[in-house]
């Protein structure tokens, strides 16, 4: 049943009302600069249903990092609105955890892993024993349940990342954030870390947006993939990954769809760097 | 071993000092440097009794008032003015003004308007500590990292509970500098406050003794000042090392790599 090309929609996919768990809808993002105005972000509009895993691919300077803000709720939108459950979002929603990329830096150096994890639960009220539970099941759940009284500095970056991680998934949010979380570790740790996400997302249920500017990454990790044009930023294409449920990191890299797939986005991603956009998906999404 | 040289560093170079004083002294007699015996004697005399209650532990009781409410005072102002943009950019010129202004010739102006008392005194000194303490507060808050900000922002973190999880706990290396210099500032105003209109006190009694030529005596009230200072130091680096574990471990990780 496997096609040369994927299943795709020019433009962001958008799903019937009250279907789609996250929606962005026509996000436009203009930085007001003492040099000027920069539009980072054109015009987006994609829906992520609830429990999906989509990776939003883009080349570098693509906004990837404004959307992901404008989603989490740390940056305005100039234009067009993020609806999480039919609400819009105007400031970070208690349904929503990031994962940030400089994990070095968000984590906070003066608390231990444990407190790191406990915080963001201290701070919402959420009951001793309760925290306790949480805290040691996310701790468990990305395999770091034996340092809890290190400091994150004291460990690997990837432990710190787990640790961030760790964090958000205690937090139980519905739509998990994360803006390129593996771009500053190491290939071997990178590859347990997308491992761990894979399993975190089927074992939770929760919906993640995981953004990325590493094609491979983003097919090995994704159902679905948005690729970004390059900057001002619109939907390129959103295809579909039909590869098995049951990822590994060397059966599902040597198939030959892994590399069909990795082919495809490789050509689009190489398009949008030649400035090529895609006008039928902005006529599409704009009245 | 390791001990034993640790303590050859820390005794050393005093004793040193002691036996070069001591041989200096040895010669003929000169009125204005006692000898090392001499002073030793004086030291208990004068200050193991009555004094001890009359001017040391009024002094040091001025001097901690002072300097934590220099502390605390600092601490509040400098979150106020460096979480907001505005507040800064209008404050910063009058702080260095007011900083620039040597506390103690604020001595006859607050003994005119405080009145002369202990409340004078702690005045004195909390206007000298309070500087560097502030601007430091100002300055630790000023350059907190954005990514924790964004991170605080995300995770619900805001207001009052953002203060007290996030930016102190981030400013605090700063805001200890700052608290380092106020201690030995606070410890000079002490002294000052009490030489221009005192009954009591270190200060008072030490220009007693210069003015009464009773030379060891002299030498022995600054001898006690020495060691308030190092008593302070000492305390300082206890509750330093305490509170700034985690940043003495980061910077030692970072410059290992």
């Amino acid at each position: 049943m496997q096609s040369e090309n994927p299943t795709s929609h020019k433009g962001g996919r958008t799903l019937p009302e009250g279907e789609a768990l996250l929606s962005v809808r026509n996000l436009k993002k203009v930085y007001h600069t003492d040099a000027g105005d920069i539009e980072a972000v054109r015009n987006l509009t994609f829906d992520l249903g609830r429990g999906e895993l989509v990776c939003l691919v883009g080349p570098s300077g693509s906004g990837k990092t404004t959307l992901l803000k404008c989603i989490a709720g740390l940056m305005g939108s100039t234009e067009g609105e993020v609806l999480l459950d039919g609400q819009k979002v105007t400031g970070p929603p208690k349904k929503m955890a990031v994962v940030f990329q400089e994990y070095g830096r968000s984590l906070f150096p003066w608390l231990r892993v444990v407190e790191n994890v406990e915080l963001p639960l201290k701070n919402a009220g959420v009951p001793k024993e309760e925290r306790k539970r949480l805290v040691q099941e996310a701790l468990e759940a990305v395999g770091l349940d034996h340092v809890p009284k290190s400091y994150p500095w004291q460990l690997s970056g990837g432990m710190q990342q787990r640790v961030a991680i760790a964090r958000a998934v205690a937090y139980q949010p519905e739509v998990l954030l994360m803006d390129e979380p593996f771009a500053a570790v190491d290939a071997q740790t990178r590859a347990d870390l997308e491992d761990l996400i894979r399993s975190v997302w089927k074992k939770l249920g929760v919906t993640v947006l995981f953004v990325t500017h590493d094609i491979d990454e983003s097919i090995y990790l994704g159902e679905r993939v948005i690729i970004l044009s390059s900057s001002p930023t619109i939907v390129q294409e959103d295809i579909v990954i039909d590869l098995p449920a049951e990822r590994d990191q060397l059966e599902t890299r040597s198939l030959p769809r892994f590399t069909e797939l990795r082919h495809h986005v490789y050509g689009e991603i190489q398009k949008a760097k030649q400035g090529h956009r895609p006008e039928e998906a902005i006529t599409m999404v704009v009245k | 071993m390791k001990t034993l040289k640790s303590v050859g560093y820390l005794l050393g170079l005093p004793v040193i000092l002691l036996l070069w004083w001591w041989i200096g002294t040895s010669g003929e007699a000169n009125f204005f440097v006692p000898t090392p015996a001499k002073l030793v004697t004086t030291f208990i005399d004068t200050w193991f009794g009555e004094r001890m209650l009359t001017d040391v532990l009024p002094s040091i009781m001025r001097l901690v008032v002072g300097v934590l409410a220099a502390i605390v005072l600092g601490i509040v102002l400098g979150l106020a003015v460096g979480l907001n943009r505005t507040m800064r950019a209008v404050t910063e010129p009058v702080f260095e003004f007011f900083r620039a202004l040597p506390p103690p010739v604020l001595v006859p102006v607050l003994m005119l308007l405080v009145g002369i008392n202990d409340g004078m005194k702690i005045a004195v000194i909390i206007s000298g500590c309070v500087w560097p303490v502030l601007l430091n507060t100002i300055e630790g808050v000023r350059s907190i990292d954005p990514v924790q900000n964004e991170t605080s922002k995300s995770y619900g973190i805001t207001g009052f509970s953002r203060i007290r999880y996030q930016i102190l706990p981030s400013a605090t290396p700063t805001i200890m500098a700052g608290v380092r210099q106020a201690l030995s500032i606070g410890l000079i105003l002490m002294v000052i406050s009490e030489m221009f209109a005192s009954s009591s006190g270190l200060g008072f009694t030490i220009v007693q003794f210069q003015r009464s030529f009773a030379v060891p005596e002299m030498w022995s009230g600054i001898v006690v000042l020495g060691l308030i200072g190092v008593a302070l130091s000492f305390i300082f680096q206890w509750v330093e090392r305490r509170v700034l574990r985690w940043y003495h471990g980061l910077k030692e990780v970072e410059n290992a790599v």
